[in-house]
């Protein structure tokens, strides 16, 4: 059975916590993060209509870990298998970035790929995005496409369920008592209600419509003001980064402990100033708005060329987050204004 | 489940040469061997304190250990030059490219190096000097501060002076009373036909501010921006093209480096410093 109906959500991830740690959306003030399901409180779950605040990557490359320990290597951490409820489209765009990153070819991450063969996505629809959503403008949906176990879509009366993978579908088939079947009616209330929040969607972001693709906006930025102007907003507080479920920089540093040496990893961001300083001193990118720029840089050209793939979802985390008030949306209309200028010079020049 | 892609193989420091007054080479041998290319690179752990990349100064032929010439620069170089002989270590690597010495077969390979930038081009003129027939000519131009502060002495005053198919020109910011040679810094004893341009290559390693100017002068010289070879020093961590400090432009200096031609960087903002 690939769709399936059920009237609440607690049945279900009671059986997903029946084989694993469960991990749920939890309001805290005006934003949703990520706990530990509880199946004995009488509270249940709440679906969150929006992204959590925190990214995604936390669960697959976690803040600091250990990274190896020597001169006697020990046999690192047996992963166990967890689940994750309450992934939007953008988080599981995020995964899939970091999937390029992190599982590449000779040099794929064991620790990376463990945590993500034992993660078990329950993803599901939005239905309010934030002010800072902008998947839309990025060729992102408001619902989950692929890269999910099952999906999560609210109907009338309860969810439809959907199976997304192999593990999924298992998981359906073995639970089979717990669910009904779909019906042709509410299947076409779930497509509606997409449908409704995707045309939100783009109402909300009915500004960010370029002529040119961002990609060009921003590699034709190497000479412009906009990030020095931004700059003086800045705080450094490098928050953008934290929250950003595709930012992966990351650094490596030693401790010594009792009776052995450690090598940790722990989650550095491009925004802090000798981020890139060498041992002599010399620092390419001593200025902040030549590291605002590089940042959006690897997430719209670089990373883009390897990859093939933008470095963002659009999930607006950073727009949430940063305390400075940066806002990459008025950076983009502030970038695509220039290039629609030096279009307009260049054509006046050629009459 | 594998080891972590950052787990050092274990090595010790068996030897110790004092070279300048700033800078030490270190040989280490790793557990088990070592290979790598002439112009890779490895991380260095003193465990404990930290690690740092270097690229190894001895010829890759030998597998059983290595040469690492260190200058004294920040936290991590400052404690290894306290470190003693026996001293354990940990190695990573080798990462990246290094330099692609079979398209250099045939040609004349100039060679530019300055200050601790002789350390990666002493691994690759032993690399050159073993099959020395296998190119047209091997030129050599090397700068330091003073003559007191160039590297590897005995061997640059004395036999690889004397070696065929191989000529050495040296120069010093500062002579001191007994230095007869070239004063000058490196572009200075830089001519244009000291190698015939058509058919040669250019290798440039040494402090930032030297490569620019040696590059700015070869390119004057007629030299192609694709026939300069550099090698970049950045903020190499993880070494393998994930952590982001080495960025250079969409490049990762530790895997899609560190020896660039010129071509490839050129257009990218701030790339000397």
């Amino acid at each position: 059975m690939e769709s399936a109906f059920i009237n609440k959500l607690k049945p279900l991830l009671d059986a997903v916590a029946g084989q694993m740690d469960v991990y749920v959306p939890k309001k805290v003030g005006q934003h949703f993060v990520y706990s530990k399901y509880d199946p004995s409180a009488e509270t249940g779950v709440e679906f969150n209509n929006v992204r959590v605040c925190t990214p995604i990557k936390e669960f697959l490359f976690p803040l600091r870990e250990l990274a190896a320990v020597f001169p006697e290597p020990v046999e690192p951490k047996e992963i166990k298998p967890f689940a994750v409820f309450g992934l939007k489209g953008c988080d599981l765009r995020s995964i899939e970035i970091l999937d390029k990153v992190f599982t590449e070819d000779e040099f794929e991450d064991p620790f990376y790929v463990a945590r993500r063969e034992k993660m078990f996505i329950i993803s599901s629809d939005c239905f309010e995005p934030a002010e800072s959503c902008f998947c839309s403008v990025l060729d992102g949906k408001p619902f989950a496409q692929s890269g999910f176990d099952l999906n999560v879509s609210p109907v009338n009366d309860g969810f439809i369920v959907e199976a997304g993978s192999q593990k999924g579908r298992d998981f359906i088939e073995k639970n089979s008592e717990l669910f009904s079947g779909p019906g042709d009616g509410l299947l076409a209330e779930r497509d509606k209600n997409r449908t409704d929040t995707q045309k939100q969607l783009e109402q909300n972001n009915a500004e960010l419509k370029f002529d040119a693709p961002i990609k060009r906006i921003v590699e034709n930025s190497q000479d412009s003001d906009v990030y020095d102007e931004e700059a003086k907003n800045c705080i450094e507080c490098q928050a953008c980064t934290r929250v950003c479920p595709t930012c992966h920089c990351f650094y490596l540093y030693d401790t010594k402990q009792k009776d052995y040496f450690a090598k940790m990893e722990m989650w550095d961001s491009c925004m802090r100033l000798d981020y890139a300083t060498v041992a002599g001193g010399e620092n390419p990118r001593k200025i902040l708005g030549d590291r605002l720029k590089h940042r959006l840089m690897h997430k719209f050209s670089y990373f883009l060329d390897r990859y093939g793939i933008d470095m963002c979802v659009g999930c607006g985390r950073c727009v949430d987050g940063d305390a400075g008030g940066i806002d990459i949306r008025a950076v983009f209309k502030k970038l695509s204004q220039e290039l629609k200028g030096k279009g307009k010079k260049k054509a006046e020049v050629g009459k | 489940m594998k080891q972590s892609l950052y787990q050092p193989i274990n090595g010790e420091i068996v030897e110790i040469i004092d070279e300048s007054p700033t800078i030490k080479s270190f040989v280490v041998v790793p557990e088990g061997g070592f290979k790598f290319k002439t112009g890779q690179f490895v991380e260095l752990t003193l465990p404990g304190v930290g690690e740092a990349p270097f690229t190894p100064s001895s010829s890759p032929a030998d597998t059983e250990k290595m040469e690492i010439t260190i200058m004294k620069a920040g936290r991590v170089t400052g404690m290894l030059h306290e470190c003693k002989k026996g001293q354990k270590v940990g190695i990573r690597g080798p990462y990246g490219n290094g330099y692609p010495i079979d398209d250099f077969a045939g040609k004349e390979v100039y060679i530019v190096g300055g200050g601790v930038g002789l350390a990666p081009i002493r691994s690759l003129f032993l690399t050159l000097a073993d099959r020395v027939k296998d190119f047209k000519s091997v030129v050599c131009r090397y700068g330091a501060k003073t003559p007191e502060d160039f590297i590897y002495k005995n061997t640059l005053f004395g036999s690889w002076q004397k070696m065929d198919g191989i000529e050495i020109k040296l120069t010093v910011d500062e002579a001191d009373g007994q230095w007869k040679d070239n004063v000058g810094v490196v572009t200075t004893i830089l001519e244009p036909n000291d190698v015939n341009i058509k058919n040669a290559v250019a290798v440039v390693c040494g402090p930032p501010i030297m490569m620019k100017f040696v590059t700015l002068k070869l390119l004057e010289f007629g030299f192609r921006a694709e026939q300069i070879y550099l090698s970049m020093e950045k903020n190499m961590s993880c070494g393998i093209g994930k952590c982001g400090h080495c960025m250079l432009g969409k490049y990762y200096v530790c895997k899609d480096g560190p020896v660039f031609t010129y071509d490839r960087i050129k257009d990218y903002p701030n790339i000397w410093d």
